[in-house]
């Protein structure tokens, strides 16, 4: 009854768009809406916002799952949140931190910041852009559904087989997570292509590759990764897919499936993800670095190198993963010697941000703050990270929380503050408005105390015993304080991003209008105006050499020299197409966890219109004229 | 995002002569690298389970090398009349190039047919998609191929009407350009399935 | 966008391709995959030639379908060559990874 009626409202749907049997003033007026503005547009910027802000939203909810874990293991023997539910939790908040917080929160500074920093009006492909958005934004709300409706993921954000097989995991939670990611994921494979094209095809002149901010360069290797990285993820979905809804048997042993082909498929893409999410992080620290000790970046050219040979090394070691799967002293080996390489490099970029700093003219904001906090909690964390790779050592570690504490010293030392120094560093040029750096004072002391103080102790509950992912521990085990100790921290981690989001809103009802170089940057974004017009640059800069806009400040010209005459400027309209396929996609996904087959069927027909939708669309942009020229224009 | 004019003369790349052109060619290629990636983990998936047959028939059993070769001959061949028909873009030939294209889709569906009939005989065997975890990969490897085939006749087939509506220019020429490279990947993977599925598995 | 107001508006000339190239091109893919045919069907060589044999066969055919059917010979392909190659290396290592660590 159900599908007939959702066909039925389909079928309507799709009836209305092609025969206009809508109500076209009601079209028109919700086309002047600013809703409609948003879920339109194909700018970078905007698209950018909506990107970060989401992942804010999903940052949170992530935060808020982390807290009920640690409230659960506050004493031994606690009732909370066990079992099942707990599993949920620990499911989802790393899904969540990965996915839907990690990876938008990271291509929301992209593409607002990396066309402004290479001279650009826009991405390569804006239409792409907006859908890579909606894709990720469905994706991520269809996966999260699952709280509402039928139970959450509960099998590791990792979803090793056997355990989310049918047999262990019955219901539909496994499947929104399948379904879920498989959509986001498609999203994020066209942001990557749509990230590389434009940093390799769009740059304004002059603007050679190793004039690039660095940002820009490991944004670069960050969009490579992501299309390489990806499709075994696709692939290792897809197969579960088919095993839970369709009856394969690519994972259950009894039919010769092998549970080892997840492990592979699934870390194949899940280590280079790691580089995916943590070298925009370098790139944000290494301009914050620059910037703020009124320097260029020490070693430049090695720091270059050292992303590429991470990107290259990061898919020759996802065997670390997998050192107790028992693959043998030869495969172990190779795997551990290349994950060590990847230290080499790293420690090049550690000594290269030391060296930027060594003589600077050093000022702290809160931007600064964070990413000198940075260095030493990701050397902590590169640092368990050489005592896992060691197998033998590893048999004792794993699945321990000496390993949760390694990888959010990780991922949160690595990835969380520098989105967040990029999140204070780039707030004016996003939001045309300043954050209050009082309150990111407060903001930043307490996440990182609280950080510390999370995370700093369960190296050693790791080591005394306590598994990860179990729910409870025995009393007198000498686990209790450390548990508490804690919790304490995550609190005040809680405590700090409260004051953030507190300092978000108060900075959105501020009218101050932020300056347009308030740090006295260096690359092209300070360039622009605040707030940047949607057009970007009104004539195109020309770069002559590393931190182009530095140079020019130092040449005593207040703004850069153009590269084209004043002129119109071609730019792309905006679309909802893209929100169609989404929603179209979004609906299927739901259909084929929901079993029903029709409704899975409907949406990805849906799918193939809207795709015929956009190939017949013959709207090619407009132009417009930059406000200079129409002042221009005024005066003669 | 430079939307020049551009003067449209036989002999010229249509395809990269605008930015947005050059462009999605560019993307166009970084999407096969994705896919070149995406169709190794289902070789590798294939290639590690394909002793696991348990009781059905091994692919020594099924396979028939006359299918296998003629399906071969006719993607590879479509392979050739793409090219062609990309030559005639070039030289703005419209009609030769509808042409060209038009024999590239036949080819394409007949190519199709025959695999459903391929899979329809393998299901009466009892080689099916449940079978075991040797016909589960067969099929998501070579099925997965299929699905690509059959989106390539669909795009095609949409491009051959926009050209044949709107003519050769710098709109649809980079449409047909990158639809052209598709057709060829496509034919580039079927290479490494007919020599590591077919080939390899009558050897054994 | 660094040349898009220079190069842009003048399109590169085409040099005129010849069918012959790409028909050459066909015939030595066509032999190719009756050679790896004739392998398997007939023992021309030792079993365990084979599949080396095959799949250098297969190489060269996709090399030749890359650089004329594909046009990477063409100029300004470096950034794709580059690109692609990485990423057979990619999945080189990783479809190996599956099959020989099971």
């Amino acid at each position: 009854m159900g599908t007939l009626l959702i066909m039925i409202v389909f079928g309507l749907f799709f009836a209305a768009i092609f025969t206009g049997g809508y109500n076209n003033t009601l079209i028109q007026r919700a086309r002047k809406t600013t809703a409609w503005d948003w879920l339109t547009s194909v700018d970078h910027k905007k698209i950018g916002v909506m990107y970060f802000m989401a992942g804010i939203f999903y940052f949170v909810v992530g935060g808020l799952e982390a807290l009920f874990m640690r409230y659960q293991l506050l004493v031994p023997g606690n009732d909370a949140f066990v079992g099942r539910t707990f599993n949920e939790l620990l499911t989802m908040h790393g899904t969540t931190m990965i996915f839907f917080a990690a990876m938008p929160l990271i291509f929301g500074l992209i593409n607002v910041v990396m066309p402004l920093q290479i001279g650009a009006r826009d991405v390569a492909f804006p239409f792409l852009n907006s859908l890579g958005f909606w894709l990720f934004f469905f994706g991520a709300l269809l996966t999260n559904m699952g709280w509402i409706f039928g139970g959450a993921p509960d099998a590791g954000w990792t979803s090793y087989v056997q355990l989310a097989l049918n047999e262990y995991s019955p219901g539909p939670g496994v499947d929104y997570y399948v379904l879920g990611l498989q959509i986001a994921g498609a999203g994020t494979t066209m942001s990557g292509i749509n990230f590389l094209v434009t940093i390799l095809n769009m740059r304004t002149k002059g603007m050679s590759l190793l004039r690039m901010p660095m940002f820009t360069w490991t944004s670069l290797i960050t969009s490579v990764l992501i299309i390489f990285a990806m499709p075994p993820l696709t692939i290792a979905l897809l197969l579960l897919m088919m095993d839970r809804l369709f009856g394969a048997n690519f994972f259950d042993h009894v039919m010769g499936g092998s549970a080892v082909l997840w492990e592979h498929l699934f870390w194949i893409f899940g280590h280079p993800e790691v580089y995916i999410v943590v070298l925009p992080a370098f790139g944000i620290m290494s301009d914050i670095f620059s910037t703020f000790s009124k320097k260029k970046l020490f070693g430049y050219n090695s720091m270059v190198f050292a992303t590429s040979l991470i990107g290259f090394l990061g898919f020759m070691v996802w065997v670390h993963h997998m050192f107790t799967v028992g693959l043998g002293p030869v495969s172990n080996s190779i795997f551990a010697i290349a994950t060590m390489l990847i230290a080499i490099p790293t420690g090049i970029k550690v000594f290269n941000w030391l060296f930027t700093m060594w003589g600077g003219e050093l000022t702290f904001p809160v931007a600064m703050k964070w990413a000198i906090g940075f260095i030493p909690t990701f050397v902590i964390g590169g640092m368990t990270g050489i005592m896992l790779a060691a197998p033998p050592a590893d048999f004792q570690y794993q699945d321990s929380y000496f390993v949760v504490a390694h990888f959010h010293y990780v991922l949160i030392g690595g990835t969380v503050f520098a989105l967040l120094a990029g999140a204070y560093y780039w707030w004016p040029k996003m939001f045309g408005k300043m954050l209050s750096e009082r309150l990111g004072n407060w903001h930043f002391w307490l996440f990182f105390i609280g950080f510390h103080l999370t995370f700093f102790p369960q190296h050693f509950l790791g080591l005394f015993g306590m598994p990860r992912r179990v729910f409870t521990y025995e009393p007198n085990v000498g686990l209790e304080y450390i548990n508490q100790v804690s919790t304490f921290g995550a609190i005040l981690m809680g405590i700090g991003t409260i004051i953030f989001a507190w300092n978000m809103i108060q900075s959105f009802r501020s009218k101050k209008i932020a300056a347009a170089d308030p740090w006295d940057g260096r690359s092209l974004e300070w360039a622009t105006e605040t707030p940047v017009p949607f057009y970007n640059f009104a004539q195109l800069p020309e770069v002559r050499g590393v931190d182009a806009f530095w140079l020019e400040k130092q040449a005593g010209n207040k703004q850069m020299t153009p590269a084209e005459p004043l002129g119109k400027i071609h730019m792309p309209s905006g679309s909802h197409i893209p929100f169609l396929m989404s929603i179209a996609l979004f609906v299927g996904g739901w259909g084929l966890i929901a079993r029903s087959w029709q409704i899975g069927v409907m949406g990805l027909l849906a799918f193939g219109v809207t795709m015929f939708m956009r190939s017949f669309d013959r709207d090619h942009g407009f132009y417009v004229k930059p406000k200079e020229l129409l002042d221009k224009e005024a005066k003669s | 995002m430079a939307h020049h004019p551009v003067e449209i003369k036989p002999g010229m790349h249509l395809e990269t002569a605008t930015f947005e052109g050059k462009n999605k060619v560019m993307g166009f290629w970084m999407f096969l690298g994705a896919e070149t990636v995406l169709f190794a983990c289902l070789f590798g998936t294939y290639l590690a389970l394909r002793n696991q047959t348990v009781n059905g028939p091994s692919g020594a059993e099924l396979f028939d090398p006359v299918l296998v070769a003629v399906a071969t001959a006719i993607l590879l061949f479509s392979s050739l009349t793409s090219v062609f028909a990309m030559m005639a873009m070039n030289k703005l030939d419209k009609k030769g190039m509808l042409f060209w294209l038009g024999v590239t889709v036949l080819l394409g569906l007949s190519f199709l047919v025959l695999e459903i009939y391929e899979f329809v005989h393998y299901i009466h065997e009892g080689h099916t998609f449940m079978s075991s975890a040797f016909g589960s990969s067969f099929y998501a490897l070579v099925g997965t191929h299929g699905a690509h085939v059959t989106f390539g006749i669909i795009w095609i087939s949409t491009i051959m009407y926009q050209a044949w509506k709107w003519g050769i220019n710098t709109e649809t020429a980079p449409k047909l350009f990158v639809s052209s490279l598709y057709w060829h990947f496509i034919d580039v993977v079927w290479v490494f399935i007919f020599t590591l599925v077919y080939l390899l598995g009558m050897v054994g | 966008m660094a040349d898009q107001s220079t190069s842009n508006t003048q399109p590169t000339e085409y040099k005129s391709e010849s069918k012959m190239k790409h028909i050459v091109s066909f015939v030595a893919m066509i032999l190719l995959t009756v050679a790896a045919f004739v392998l398997v069907l007939r023992d021309v060589v030792p079993v365990a030639w084979v599949l080396p044999l095959m799949l250098g066969f297969a190489v060269i055919q996709v090399l030749l379908q890359l650089f004329t059917f594909m046009h990477l010979d063409q100029k300004g392909s470096l950034y794709y060559i580059l690109f692609i190659a990485f990423g057979v290396m990619v999945a080189v290592i990783s479809a190996a990874g599956i099959i020989f660590m099971p």
